[in-house]
């Protein structure tokens, strides 16, 4: 027993000792080029055979490979860098070393590849780089594998080329960005090939173009007029234009088959990719309708103003010309025509203050009552006055009041205590008009006016520019009786 | 020592196996090499196999063999192996403790 124990370890010694001897005489093989092909242990693929024919042709083989590679021995020694990897890092042809690769990196990609080598010891690992050279910016993705040849427990170090495929991600990204601006855009943004033909399409189109436009011709799809180009230019003219290279803008364009929007600002450009080379063209188009629709408004404005303008210029004459025709004195004149411009004053600065829009006949009434009320306001009586009414019928109602009021303060209900004014609104459904009575009472006896002065001329014929408005005064014992008649088109509806 | 004994002991032959990597230059050299060694210097007294590694790399593993051409010595044990293309005929022999 104690015998055999004895044989069995002297017997591991000898195994030890043999394997020692097998693994010097392994190396000396190698290095004195006794061997053509090795085995290498792949922990990941299994065994490989690397077969090392004559001297060159598996240095051939390294050499001719489109990646780049490297050999590191145990210390981090440069052992061999293939051709690929000389030319790729410009690294020089003869006796290149560890120093020549490290200089040949910055210092961030310097510290990468280092932690790499390290972390390599134990298992594959790969990371990326990024060098310059020869001018030119490169991105590397740096492979590291442990590599045991026989004894020698080195690193196989491999640099591929992935600028390519950085670049492309990157356009990519861009192409997405693009995308998404195009999405996001507030105007309709069109690209067309070379040929005019649609590729893109953002979502505003759809107001212009109801159906789906991409593939088709624009020219086709969006028919546009171009009013301001005499017929001379067509869009067609205009993406051909842009895919010459020429930009175009702001053209007013309408789409008369757009479900939306038919006013239109179109400009085009160019589309060039990469180099200077056109692809084709963008076409944006703003819509105007609402710009349109201002301009509108504003020349229907314009042309108010300069009718109304002349209206009252009109109408000042007029009253003048009257008020001078009737009045037997200057002082006479002065104070009649004054009060008869403030009263048109009073119910303008009402419209102004209303952008001109509609206006309650309480407001004209009490405008024109303004300078009486502190007498009148007891003996006044209004009721049903807050009735909108457009501004002719509130600068006819104005001038009517005035001359009511002037007249019953000078000669009517208001020139004595126990005088009293009713103001009643009324209306009757088949009326095409609205009536407005002026009811005087309690003042002295009324007689029929022996002159038709101003007042009562501007009484009758303010409300008759309508066959439905008008006005009539009769001169009742009891008091003054107006009937004034708005005529229902300038009613405002509420 | 016991396994020379086994080695000279007349009735019991040789297991060779040559480990070659398909047609590369040392191994055909190798192939040829020992064909001449157990003709010429153990005529009937050897089992050789080829094993081609190219062809079935896992195989390399039983004899834990690194570099190609390697001769293994199976039997008699222990393990002896040569590497290279074995025209160094008395280094072979000595290796195979032929003739002792």
């Amino acid at each position: 027993m104690a015998t055999e124990l004895s044989d069995y370890s002297e017997l591991g010694a000898e195994e030890l000792r043999r394997r020692l001897e097998e693994a010097e005489e392994t190396l000396r093989a190698i290095r004195e080029g006794e061997v053509d092909a090795l085995i290498v242990r792949n922990p990941r693929s299994g065994d490989e055979v690397f077969t090392l024919e004559g001297d060159a042709s598996y240095y051939a083989f390294m050499e001719a490979m489109d990646l780049g590679a490297a050999a590191f021995d145990e210390a981090n020694r440069l052992l061999y860098a293939n051709k690929a990897l000389r030319e790729l890092l410009r690294l020089p042809d003869d006796e290149v070393d560890a120093s020549h690769l490290s200089n040949a990196l910055d210092e961030e990609a310097r510290l990468r590849v280092s932690t790499l080598m390290r972390d390599a010891r134990i298992a594959k690992q790969n990371t990326e780089i990024q060098v310059s050279a020869g001018g030119e910016e490169l991105y590397l993705l740096v492979t590291a594998a442990p590599l045991h040849v026989g004894a020698v427990k080195g690193l196989a170090v491999t640099f591929t080329d992935i600028t390519a495929k950085v670049r492309a991600a990157a356009a990519e990204a861009s192409e997405r960005a693009a995308h998404s601006i195009i999405a996001s855009a507030n105007e309709a943004v069109v690209v067309c090939d070379a040929d005019g033909v649609i590729t893109h399409a953002n979502a505003a189109v759809s107001a212009i173009c109801a159906e789906n436009p991409i593939g088709r011709a624009f020219a086709d799809v969006i028919p546009l007029t171009l009013p301001e180009t005499t017929g001379l230019l067509q869009a067609r003219d205009i993406i051909a234009l842009a895919v010459a290279g020429t930009s175009v803008q702001g053209i007013e364009a309408l789409a008369p088959e757009a479900p939306r929007v038919r006013d239109l600002l179109l400009s085009a450009a160019p589309l060039r990719v990469g180099s200077d080379k056109v692809i084709g063209c963008v076409i944006t188009m703003v819509d105007l309708s609402q710009r349109k629709a201002a301009e509108k408004q504003q020349l229907l404005l314009m042309g108010e103003l300069d009718h109304r303008v002349k209206n009252t210029l009109a109408l000042v004459l007029s009253i003048s010309k009257r008020t001078s025709s009737t009045e037997d004195t200057v002082q006479g004149f002065q104070t009649a025509f004054s009060g008869r411009i403030q009263a048109l004053a009073a119910t303008h600065n009402l419209l102004a203050d209303r952008s001109w829009a509609s206006i309650s006949i309480a407001e004209v009434v009490n405008a024109e009552l303004d300078p009486f009320v502190t007498r009148a306001l007891s003996r006044l009586t209004v009721d049903g006055l807050d009735v909108q009414i457009m501004p002719r019928a509130a600068i006819a109602l104005g001038l009517v009041i005035h001359e009511l009021a002037t007249n019953a303060v000078k000669y009517g209900a208001l020139s004595r205590d126990t005088g009293h004014v009713e103001v009643v609104v009324g209306r009757k459904p088949e009326d095409a008009f609205l009536t407005v009575d002026w009811v005087e009472s309690g003042g002295p006896t009324v007689s029929q006016p022996t002159r038709r002065g101003f007042g009562q001329t501007v009484i009758t014929r303010s409300l008759q520019y309508s066959q439905n408005g008008g006005a009539e005064i009769d001169y009742h014992p009891q008091g003054v009786r107006c009937r004034i008649r708005i005529p229902e088109e300038d009613l405002v509806r509420g | 020592m016991q396994d020379q004994t086994n080695v000279t002991e007349p009735s019991e032959p040789l297991k060779l196996v040559l480990y070659v990597a398909g047609q590369t230059p040392k191994s055909v050299a190798a192939i040829n090499n020992l064909e001449r060694i157990c003709s010429e210097k153990m005529p009937g007294k050897y089992i050789v196999e080829v094993v081609d590694l190219k062809k079935t790399p896992q195989l390399a593993r039983e004899h834990n063999i690194v570099a190609i051409p390697t001769l293994v010595r199976q039997l008699p044990t222990p393990i002896r192996k040569i590497i290279g293309d074995l025209s160094d005929i008395e280094k072979v022999l000595v290796h195979l403790k032929v003739g002792e």
